[in-house]
């Protein structure tokens, strides 16, 4: 699903996110009952109806948990932070986290979204997409 | 729906095998539940396998090496429950009538696919091509379960300890010396706070059953059969940020409401468990969502020493998955063996006194979004 942009990187599902006008995630939300999910799925888990849009959630969203992984699968970076951050529509998503002091960080702080490399390509480039990082 | 009986159990040893593939542990695991039901191989009429990612074929590869051709066989995959997946499959062909003698087997070898580390998932979900392994969503339930309760790292450690004590008396474990709080936090920090004794080790091995329906229990039994009081498969629900991460999965309570329901008995009847320890933090959670306690209080039956041989609920005799193995096709099945042995009561310094009813949890899977991929409880009766 990576899709590549240049010579440099990649990027994966750049559907999933926007950086435009702030850094955001694309979920889906069901027309019919109103709900989220991320991503986007082909029928709406919670009342079945298959009319479902695009979606931004908001910027900000809530730490609920991370860990820093240290050890992982091949062609990714060790250490870096993953983390559960809840959305006030009513999603939670994982991702990756940058972070200046990662063993510092609270759980409930507010995150935000950035977009920076995740791991590499067999061909040793990055793969970069959505990432949480501290409220500044 | 017909009475169900388990007459014969096997298993291999737990550990590193690379120079024993899937069908050479998987023949050893089936003879022995079948030399232990004491029939002969050609009644068994139909055969499940579980596995994960042991290739095309892998049920009959295996029964080819032992004769057992011919008959169907159906090769079930649930992630981590595969096992037990199948173990519910034959239970359920039996009660719901359509056979009467079935083997329900589970293997895996891992060491030939993997040397070491976190266990490989679909890089389709979007969460793994983040960087999620098990053990990093273990550990988010970890932190978030410790910051709630207050709970330290020595406790979650505690849970090693136990672990490990157990399985210095199983002949078959992986892991067999046991430990102490110190040496459990001191190995190497995988995904925060979980340590690598926090984590279960990659192994390979194959356990098996022989079940048959109540008509001919009495017929075939040459040891003391064991009932199946309750047998429930499900598959989680979407989950959503109204549930903390480390609440107790909705899954394994649903499930194994089903289980109690259909045995009519509940959490305070169990002498027994055999638990889904994949990590030290699972145990606790665990406990909490098959009614052993109440949500947050798992580290207290630990703290206590309930769940340790001598306690009142004692869970994982054989050492669990933490300590015996988790060779996820076959981890279900190893479960089994142990409730089986210890209904028997054959399971000498690690025998649970006068255990009479026994419960089976297995769990498959994770993701962030779904509450597990599969979930499967027993609950057997001597």
């Amino acid at each position: 699903m990576s899709e590549k942009i240049n010579d440099q990187n990649e990027i994966y599902r750049p559907d999933l996110f926007s950086t435009t006008p702030r850094p955001h995630l694309i979920a889906g939300r069901c027309k019919a009952c109103g709900k989220y999910t991320f991503p986007k799925y082909y029928a709406c888990p919670f009342c079945f109806s298959d009319d479902l849009e695009d979606a931004p959630l908001s910027p900000i969203g809530t730490l609920h948990s991370f860990t820093i992984v240290r050890r992982s699968m091949p062609d990714y970076q060790v250490p870096y932070g993953l983390g559960l951050v809840d959305f006030p529509e009513g999603v939670r998503v994982m991702a990756q986290i940058e972070a200046d002091n990662l063993e510092g960080l609270k759980l409930d702080t507010k995150m935000e979204i950035t977009v920076g490399p995740v791991r590499k390509s067999n061909d040793g480039k990055d793969i970069v997409s959505y990432k949480f990082c501290p409220v500044s | 729906m017909r009475d169900v009986y388990i007459l014969g159990v096997g298993t291999t040893a737990c550990g590193r095998f690379p120079d024993k593939p899937a069908h050479i542990l998987g023949r050893e695991a089936a003879w022995t539940a079948i030399k232990d039901a004491g029939i002969h191989p050609r009644k068994i009429e139909i055969a499940f396998c579980g596995h994960v990612y042991q290739g095309m074929g892998v049920g009959q590869r295996t029964l080819k090496e032992i004769g057992l051709v011919g008959q169907p066989v159906v090769n079930v995959e649930g992630a981590c429950g595969s096992g037990t997946l199948s173990l519910w499959e034959a239970w359920r062909s039996i009660s719901y009538g359509q056979y009467d003698i079935v083997l329900a087997l589970g293997v895996e070898n891992l060491s030939r696919i993997l040397s070491g580390g976190p266990l490989p998932l679909e890089e389709d979900d979007i969460e793994v091509a983040m960087g999620m392994g098990m053990p990093a969503l273990y550990a988010m339930r970890a932190k978030r379960y410790m910051e709630e309760y207050g709970v330290t790292a020595e406790q979650l450690a505690k849970v090693v300890v136990k672990s490990r004590k157990h399985a210095a008396l199983n002949s078959i474990a992986q892991y067999r010396k046991e430990t102490t709080i110190e040496e459990v936090l001191s190995s190497p920090m995988i995904a925060d706070p979980l340590t690598r004794s926090q984590c279960c080790p990659v192994g390979d091995a194959s356990a098996a059953a022989v079940l048959c329906s109540g008509e001919l229990v009495d017929k075939l039994a040459t040891k003391k059969p064991i009932k199946v009081l309750g047998c429930a498969a499900q598959s989680g629900k979407y989950s959503t940020p109204e549930k903390l991460i480390c609440d107790p999965s909705e899954n394994v309570a649903r499930t194994s409401r089903m289980a109690y329901e259909m045995a009519g008995l509940g959490p305070e009847d169990m002498d027994v468990a055999e638990i889904h320890d994949a990590f030290s933090i699972a145990e606790m959670i665990v406990y909490e969502a098959l009614g052993f306690c109440e949500k947050g209080a798992g580290v207290r039956l630990i703290e206590e020493e309930r769940t340790s041989l001598g306690g009142d609920i004692v869970v994982n005799p054989g050492g669990g998955l933490l300590s015996r193995g988790h060779p996820i096709g076959a981890t279900g099945l190893l479960q089994t063996a142990e409730i089986v042995w210890q209904l028997r009561g054959e399971v000498g310094a690690r025998q649970v006194q006068d255990a009479k009813v026994g419960i089976i949890e297995t769990m498959g899977g994770a993701q962030p979004a779904m509450d597990g991929i599969t979930c499967v409880v027993s609950i057997l009766g001597a």
